[in-house]
C-alpha cells in the first residue's frame, strides 16, 4: 500500500485525537474508580513513618 | 563496598569490569591513529581501576548477615558524592563559559578550552553528571522503600551507577578532545551511545524486578515517574542517536536523520529529555522526599496520577514549538504549540499539588531550609513550565527564539527547579542514609538556599532583560522602514547582562561547594543515631517457624 | 496463592510500561512519520550540488568545534530575518546535512547564507583573531586551525559513509576524495582541476588560508563557510513572501 504525505497527515490529525480521547478516558476512569479509593489512600500513606528495612515474609 | 559481595558475586563483578577494560583496548588499538584511541585509553583507565580495587580487596571476609533484612544502600551512597562531584566540575564549567561571554580573552591558545567545546560539558555535567548520578541514586532509594524490597541485584547497581559515569566521562572528555555529534544535549558519539543503552537497559531491568518484589499490589506513583523516566530517555536516546560511524576506527560518525527530519527528531529528543530527563524524573523525587521531610502525605493521590499520564502523553508532542517559522511543515508548528499550551495543565497540576500538601505546615518550611529547597522548587516549577508553555506560543517564540530568553527560561527550570529539588532530597536523604542524627550544619544549608535563589534569580532576570532587549532589537525597523540596529549593535548590548549571569551562576556554584562541604562533615563528622533503634526484629527467629 | 499474587504484581508492572509506551510513542509517531513521505516536506531542487571533500571536512570542524552553540543556519519567515540574512532557508536546502546545523542560538548572526558575502582572507583573519577583524566581538579565537593540518586520509570513508545514507556521491568522488581535498585549496593544480569536473565549474578553488604548501584546517572551515546557502538558489526562486512580525495592536 502506498502512503501519501496527505493520508498520513490526515490520520495523524484525526486518529492522533482519538486516541488522546480515548487515553484520557481510560485514565480518569481508573483514577476515579471508587474500588481504587482505598488502594491509593493507603500507597499516600504508606510512604510515611516507616521503618527502614525491608519487609519480611 | 566489596563486603557486601558474596565471592560469586566479585568475580562477575571483576569479569565485567576486566571485560570493559578489555573493550577500552580493543578501542584504544583499532583507534590508535584518531581520537578514539585516547578514548579507549580513558576506558582502561576506568575499568582498570575498578578492576584493580575489586582484585585488592578480593578475598576480605565475606557478608555474615541475611542481606535480605536490609537495603541495599551502598551504590546510592556513592551515587550521592558522584553526583555532588559532577555538580561541582558542571557547574564550574557552567560559570566559566558565561564569564568568556563577557571576556571572550578567558580561553588558551588550543581548541579544548574554546566556548564551543566547554558548553557541553558544561551541559552534560549538570544534566547527566549531577542530574542523572542524582536521579539513579534517589531511585534506588525510593524503590526499595516504596516497595520495601532490597534491590533485585547485587552487582548491577555498581553496574548501572559506574556504567553510566563511564559513558559520563567518555562524553565530557570526548567533547575537549572535538568527539561530538553536535546534537544538542545528545553531543557523545557513537560509541558512547552504544554503552549508555547496555547501562540503561540494565538499568530498566534491575528497576523493574524491585518493583516486582514490592509486598503491596499497588505501585507508589513516584516509580511511575522514574520508570518514565528510564523507558522514555531509553527510546529518545536510541531513535535521536542512530548513526553510522565512518569507520571501525574512527570516533566520527554520520547520523541516519537529514535536515529537516533531523531537525524534527532532534527537538523531539531534546524537549522530551526535558520532560522525561529534567522532569519526569525529579517529579519521582518530588512525590516522595516532599512528603517524607514534610511528614505528610501527598495532598491528592488522584491528582498526581493524572498528572503523570497528562505529563507523559503531552509532552511527546511539544518538541517542535522549537522550529516556529522554520523550513518544518507549518501543521507540526502548530501541533507542537497546541500541545504545550495544553502541558500546562498537567504541570500546574502537579506544581499544585505540591505546594498543597505543604498547606498546613509552613512553620516547617518557615524553619526547615531542607523543606524550603522543594517548596521553592515547586514554585519554580510552576513558573518555568508556564514560561514554556508561552513561550511556545508563535508570535511569542518569534520574539523569544535564539535569544538568551531561551538560555533564561532553561536555567528557571535547571536552577530553580531540578537543582533546588535535588539539594532538598539530598539533605533529607543523606543523614537517613548514612543513619546519622542530622546534617552536619543546619546553617550551611540555610545559606546554601538563599545563594541558590539569590543565583537563580540574578541569573533570570539577566537572561530576561537581555533576551528580550536582543528580541527587539532585532526586529525594530527606522522610520525609513530600514532595520534599526546591526547584530553588532545587539550583540553590545548584551555585555552588561553577560556579567550579571556569570555572577549569578558563581553564586549558585557556591552554593553547591557548600552543599558538598556540609555533606561530606555529615558523613564524616555527625555521630551516628543511636544503634538499637536501627536493628531489625527479625521474626524468623521466632522458635516454631 | 503466593504464586498468584506475585504473577499479579507482575502484572501491574508490565501494565505500568505498556501504558508509559503507548502514551509516549503516539506523539513522535504522529509528527515525525509523515515527514519522511518526503514529497511535500523537502522542496526538489535539481540544481543542488553536494558538498566537496574540503567543505565536508570543514563541515565537520564546524562541527567538532560546537559553533551551532552560537550560530544559527536557520533563517525564519520572518521580514526581519530575510532583510537581514537573505531568503528564508528551505528544507532542501539542508537535505545533505548530518546533523543539520539549524541551532537553537544567537549569539553571534545566522551563517546559512554567509557564503560569497565576505572574502576568503576576511574569514581567515576572523577566524584567527575576531576582535583584530570586529572590536566589539566575544566569538573565541581559532588561531590553532591555522597551525592544524588537515587530516584527508579518511576522508574517502566519510564520503562513502554520507552515500550509505543516501548522499549521491559518485565511486569516482569517493576515490579522488583526498586529492580533490587538495586541489581545492591548491588552485592551478592538476588536482585542482578535478574538482570542477567532478563538482561543477561554481565550486570555489582558492588558497583560503592564503598558503597552498599544505592544506590546513582553516582552509576547510572557510572553504564550509563560503559555501553555505550556495549549494542551490532554490531560495531565491519561487518562495512565498516572508511574513511581518506579530503587530501587538492586532
Amino acid at each position: 500500500m502506498d502512503f501519501s504525505y496527505e493520508t498520513l497527515v490526515a490520520i495523524s490529525k484525526s486518529w492522533g485525537l482519538f486516541y488522546m480521547m480515548g487515553f484520557f478516558l481510560c485514565v480518569c476512569v481508573y483514577a476515579f474508580w471508587p474500588r481504587n479509593r482505598k488502594r491509593f489512600d493507603h500507597a499516600k500513606r504508606s510512604i510515611i513513618g516507616q521503618d527502614d528495612k525491608p519487609w519480611q515474609k | 563496598m566489596l563486603a557486601n559481595l558474596t565471592s560469586s558475586e566479585r568475580q562477575n563483578a571483576f569479569a565485567i569490569a576486566v571485560l570493559v577494560t578489555l573493550a577500552g583496548v580493543l578501542m584504544a588499538a583499532v583507534g590508535r591513529t584518531d581520537t578514539l584511541g585516547i578514548q579507549g585509553v580513558i576506558v582502561i583507565l576506568f575499568a582498570g581501576t575498578i578492576s584493580w580495587y575489586i582484585m585488592s580487596s578480593f578475598y576480605a571476609p565475606e557478608p555474615s548477615e541475611d542481606r535480605s533484612a536490609s537495603y541495599y544502600d551502598d551504590p546510592i551512597k556513592i551515587g550521592i558524592l558522584l553526583s555532588m562531584g559532577w555538580a561541582v566540575f558542571g557547574m564550574f564549567m557552567g560559570v566559566w563559559v558565561a564569564a568568556q561571554l563577557a571576556w571572550p580573552n578567558l580561553a588558551f591558545d588550543s581548541g579544548w578550552s574554546t566556548f564551543g567545546r566547554l558548553r557541553p560539558t558544561h551541559t552534560t555535567g549538570v544534566i547527566f553528571g549531577f542530574g542523572g548520578n542524582a536521579l539513579i541514586a534517589t531511585s534506588f532509594h525510593v524503590v526499595q522503600r516504596t516497595s520495601r524490597a532490597r534491590l533485585a541485584g547485587q552487582v548491577s547497581p555498581w553496574f548501572v551507577l559506574l556504567g553510566y559515569n563511564l559513558f559520563c566521562v567518555l562524553a565530557v572528555t570526548g567533547y575537549l578532545l572535538g568527539i561530538t555529534q553536535s546534537k544538542e544535549y545528545a553531543e557523545a558519539e557513537w560509541y558512547a551511545d552504544l554503552w549508555l543503552v547496555l547501562v540503561w537497559v540494565t538499568y530498566f531491568v534491575l528497576y523493574i524486578a524491585t518493583i516486582a518484589r514490592r509486598k503491596e499490589p499497588h505501585i507508589y506513583v513516584a516509580n511511575w515517574y522514574f520508570m518514565a523516566f528510564i523507558l522514555v530517555v531509553a527510546i529518545l536516546h536510541i531513535v535521536n542517536n542512530l548513526a553510522i560511524p565512518v569507520s571501525w576506527g574512527s570516533a566520527k560518525s554520520y547520523t541516519i536523520w537529514p535536515g529537516v527530519q533531523d531537525a524534527m527528531v532532534q527537538w523531539w529528543y531534546g524537549h522530551n529529555a526535558v520532560a522525561f530527563f529534567l522532569t519526569a524524573g525529579f517529579l519521582g523525587m518530588l512525590y516522595y522526599y516532599l512528603p517524607v521531610r514534610a511528614q505528610r502525605p501527598i495532598f491528592s493521590y488522584r491528582l498526581s496520577i493524572l498528572s503523570f499520564w497528562g505529563i507523559t502523553f503531552f509532552y511527546m508532542w511539544a518538541g517542535s514549538h522549537h522550529l516556529h517559522y522554520t523550513a518544518l511543515p507549518h501543521w507540526v508548528q502548530t501541533l507542537g504549540m497546541t500541545f504545550s499550551v495544553m502541558l500546562l495543565v498537567p504541570s500546574w497540576a502537579s506544581a499544585g499539588n505540591a505546594l498543597l500538601t505543604l498547606n498546613g505546615a509552613w512553620h516547617r518550611v518557615r524553619d526547615d531550609a531542607t523543606l524550603r529547597f522543594m517548596m521553592a522548587a515547586a514554585v519554580f516549577y510552576g513558573l518555568s513550565t508556564f514560561e514554556g508553555s508561552f513561550m511556545a506560543i508563535r508570535p511569542v517564540n518569534s520574539l523569544s527564539h535564539y535569544t538568551d530568553w531561551t538560555v533564561g527560561h532553561v536555567h528557571a527550570g535547571a536552577l530553580g527547579w531540578v537543582a533546588l529539588i535535588t539539594f532538598g532530597s539530598l539533605y533529607t536523604l543523606v543523614p537517613s542514609l548514612w543513619k546519622k542524627e542530622r546534617m552536619y550544619s543546619a546553617a550551611l544549608i540555610e545559606w546554601h538556599f538563599w545563594l541558590a535563589i539569590a543565583g537563580t534569580v540574578i541569573y533570570v532576570f539577566a537572561m530576561w532583560n537581555s533576551g528580550i532587549i536582543q528580541g527587539l532589537m532585532w526586529r525594530t525597523y527606522t522610520e525609513e522602514g530600514v532595520l534599526a540596529y546591526s547584530f553588532l549593535d545587539s550583540l553590545v548590548a548584551m555585555y552588561p547582562y553577560y556579567i550579571a549571569r556569570a555572577f549569578g551562576g558563581l553564586l549558585f556554584l557556591i552554593g553547591a561547594v557548600l552543599a558538598c562541604y556540609n555533606i561530606w562533615m555529615t558523613v564524616r563528622t555527625v555521630p551516628d543515631i543511636a544503634r538499637a533503634a536501627d536493628v531489625p526484629v527479625v521474626p524468623s527467629v521466632v522458635p516454631g517457624e | 496463592m503466593g504464586d498468584t499474587f506475585h504473577r499479579k504484581l507482575e502484572r501491574s508492572s508490565i501494565l505500568l510500561t505498556l501504558g508509559i509506551i503507548a502514551a509516549a510513542s503516539v506523539g513522535g509517531i504522529v509528527e515525525i512519520a509523515p515527514l519522511f513521505t518526503i514529497d511535500e516536506t523537502v522542496e526538489h531542487a535539481p540544481d543542488m550540488r553536494v558538498y566537496t571533500p574540503l567543505e565536508l571536512a570543514g563541515r565537520n570542524i564546524y562541527v567538532r568545534e560546537g559553533c551551532y552553540a552560537c550560530h544559527s543556519q536557520m533563517i525564519r519567515t520572518l521580514r526581519d530575518e530575510v532583510e537581514r540574512y537573505g531568503p528564508y532557508s528551505l528544507a532542501v536546502e539542508s537535505q545533505y546535512d548530518r546533523p543539520m546545523l539549524w541551532g537553537s542560538k544567537r549569539t553571534g548572526p545566522d551563517l546559512a547564507r554567509i557564503g560569497g558575502k565576505y572574502s576568503d582572507f576576511w574569514h581567515v583573519a576572523h577566524l584567527t583573531n575576531p576582535r583584530d577583524v570586529v572590536p566589539e566581538s566575544n566569538m573565541p579565537a581559532y588561531a590553532f586551525l591555522n597551525r592544524s593540518r588537515l587530516r584527508m586520509d579518511d576522508l574517502s570513508a566519510h564520503l562513502a559513509a554520507q552515500r550509505t545514507l543516501g548522499v549521491p556521491y559518485t565511486d569516482e568522488m569517493i576515490e579522488n576524495a583526498a586529492r580533490d581535498a587538495y586541489g581545492q585549496a591548491t588552485p592551478d593544480t592538476d588536482f585542482a582541476a578535478g574538482v570542477t569536473e567532478r563538482y561543477g565549474e561554481a565550486t570555489q578553488v582558492s588558497a583560503f588560508d592564503g598558503v597552498t604548501t599544505h592544506v590546513t584546517e582553516m582552509d576547510a572551515l572557510v572553504a564550509y563557510l563560503q559555501v553555505l546557502g550556495r549549494l542551490t538558489d532554490a531560495a531565491y526562486r519561487n518562495t512565498a513572501a516572508s511574513e511581518l512580525p506579530p503587530d501587538p495592536e492586532d
